[in-house]
């Protein structure tokens, strides 16, 4: 209740504002690109990982290109932050030993940042879409962008947190993020996976966001129907763990760092 | 003090506060916490602390390193959560143990200047009306649109004291604050924080400079070993301070 009241100050929300333009602001200072970096990184994922499924092992799927893309996009969201955000309270070590304010804003500044810049890449893929007539958005997208938001930032309270204690969980993240990668369905389609794995696919969170993400941009069915609950019901346990675990151990991070 | 309550604002109140760290050497990996549990060795910073400061008044903390002045103030501060006890506190909390803390050095001067005021609990409009002045008790001229990492490190200290200073707290609190930039510069923070004190504020600081102390507190608070040993005028716990054989910076 204390940290529900303590959002309402004014210099709260001014300062997650600051910090989240102070991330989009800095993050390009100096490169000559700048933000085109925001459309490079992905155009690049997607010209490699496309000519090697497309050409390489001739995947059956239609527009592979396209299809790669539109899973690029809420993978890139989710890992990046995710990583980000891992060591984030130990590198900001500085400010929370000098200075008291709620120590979630660092975490949030990172995803809202982010989330600026899937919005911007979403609307010029959007565009594009609309010039090869591919595009059929629904309803569901932003549906989909508001549950990425969220499971991101479960992920994200929930590495950091504990990486204050121990500077394990960052080596662990790194090393599971690729794993999880091919563990979601982003370069192939779910319906490819066997039945009987099926199950383990459907308990991956970011399964059900990348069908969801991709089906409400391309039109292309979700193949995973009762799945999706499955995906919806082990994202709420991350969230609650990660805010259960950010809240228990939040007034200690100082003790550690 | 229910009674001292009513006639003069509690500015600070410490209750029976106790703060215990928990001891490493290296940090602590998975394979250690598993097996090691019962090897971690415990420290109280501080034990069974209580303390009122009232409004208005100027506290200076004394001790040898390690005595636990430092975990005090950022339990008064908020920064750390004390193992058992309770802390309140009357107003706005100012701490200015490390000036540059909030700055980012690809940021401009003046992005900076927000984005270290909202760390200092002022809102975006205050910092705005105050901006002018900010810039003018820095003194930095023309570097304002400059990115912070063609700043000298003189100007960025002058220019974290002055968002500081400007942030009007109601408990100020200087952790080993004094020498930043020069001369003519500490003559203005210094006049800075005497204007506080005469507009009522309350500060608290540490110092191993005696004449610091001295000029600026009515209060000293000894500390030694996370106990209180003596609290009381400036010049009486001062000198029973200095006879138990602590040393001092001689100004």
């Amino acid at each position: 209740m204390e940290r529900l009241k303590n959002l309402k100050n004014i210099w709260h929300v001014d300062l997650l504002v600051a910090m989240t333009e102070k991330e989009i602001k800095a993050r390009y200072k100096g490169a000559i690109f700048g933000f085109l970096w925001l459309l490079l990184n992905p155009v690049m994922q997607m010209l490699v990982i496309g000519v090697v499924f497309r050409y390489v092992t001739k995947t059956p799927i239609e527009n592979y290109f396209v299809f790669l893309f539109a899973g690029l996009l809420p993978w890139n969201f989710f890992s990046y932050s995710t990583v980000k955000n891992t060591p984030m309270i130990v590198n900001e070590r500085y400010l929370i030993k000098k200075a008291y304010f709620p120590r979630e804003i660092l975490i949030y500044a990172l995803i809202l940042a982010n989330l600026f810049h899937l919005v911007i890449t979403v609307l010029i893929f959007g565009i594009v879409l609309l010039l090869f007539g591919l595009l059929k958005v629904s309803i569901l997208l932003p549906v989909a962008i508001l549950w990425l938001l969220l499971l991101t930032t479960g992920t994200s309270l929930f590495f950091a947190t504990w990486n204050v204690q121990f500077r394990d969980i960052n080596f662990f993240v790194q090393a599971i993020i690729p794993l999880w990668f091919y563990a979601t369905p982003i370069v192939y389609l779910l319906s490819f996976v066997p039945d009987n794995l099926k199950l383990l696919f459907y308990i991956n969170p970011m399964t059900g966001i990348v069908e969801m993400f991709r089906s409400s941009l391309l039109g292309v069915d979700v193949t995973m129907a009762n799945g999706l609950w499955l995906s919806l019901f082990s994202s709420i346990v991350i969230i609650v763990l990660g805010l259960v675990s950010f809240l228990k151990k939040s007034p200690y991070f100082d003790d550690w760092i | 003090m229910k009674t001292n309550k009513m006639t003069i604002p509690t500015a600070v109140e410490l209750i029976n506060i106790s703060k215990k760290y928990v001891v490493r050497h290296e940090k602590p990996t998975l394979v250690d916490q598993i097996f090691k549990k019962g090897r971690k060795k415990k420290f109280w910073a501080l034990r069974n602390v209580n303390l009122i400061i009232n409004k208005g008044e100027r506290v200076g903390i004394v001790g040898r390193n390690g005595s636990g002045k430092t975990t005090l103030l950022k339990i008064v501060n908020g920064i750390a959560r004390p193992t058992s006890g309770k802390v309140k506190t009357n107003g706005k909390v100012v701490s200015l143990i490390d000036l540059t803390a909030g700055f980012h050095p690809e940021l401009t001067g003046e992005e900076n200047i927000y984005l270290n005021a909202m760390l200092l609990k002022m809102d975006k409009k205050t910092t705005k009306k105050r901006f002018k002045a900010i810039i003018r008790f820095a003194d930095i001229g023309s570097f304002i649109d400059a990115p912070l990492y063609t700043y000298s490190e003189g100007m960025k200290l002058r220019l974290g004291f002055s968002v500081a200073v400007h942030s009007n707290p109601d408990i100020l609190i200087l952790d080993e604050v004094m020498s930043v930039g020069d001369r003519d510069f500490q003559k203005k923070s210094f006049a800075r924080i005497q204007e506080f004190y005469n507009r009522g504020k309350t500060i608290i600081l540490t110092s191993h400079w005696e004449s610091y102390i001295m000029e600026n507190c009515d209060r000293v608070i000894w500390i030694d070993k996370g106990k209180i040993v003596m609290d009381g005028k400036t010049r009486s716990v001062l000198s029973k301070y200095k006879k138990s054989g602590s040393e001092w910076y001689i100004m």
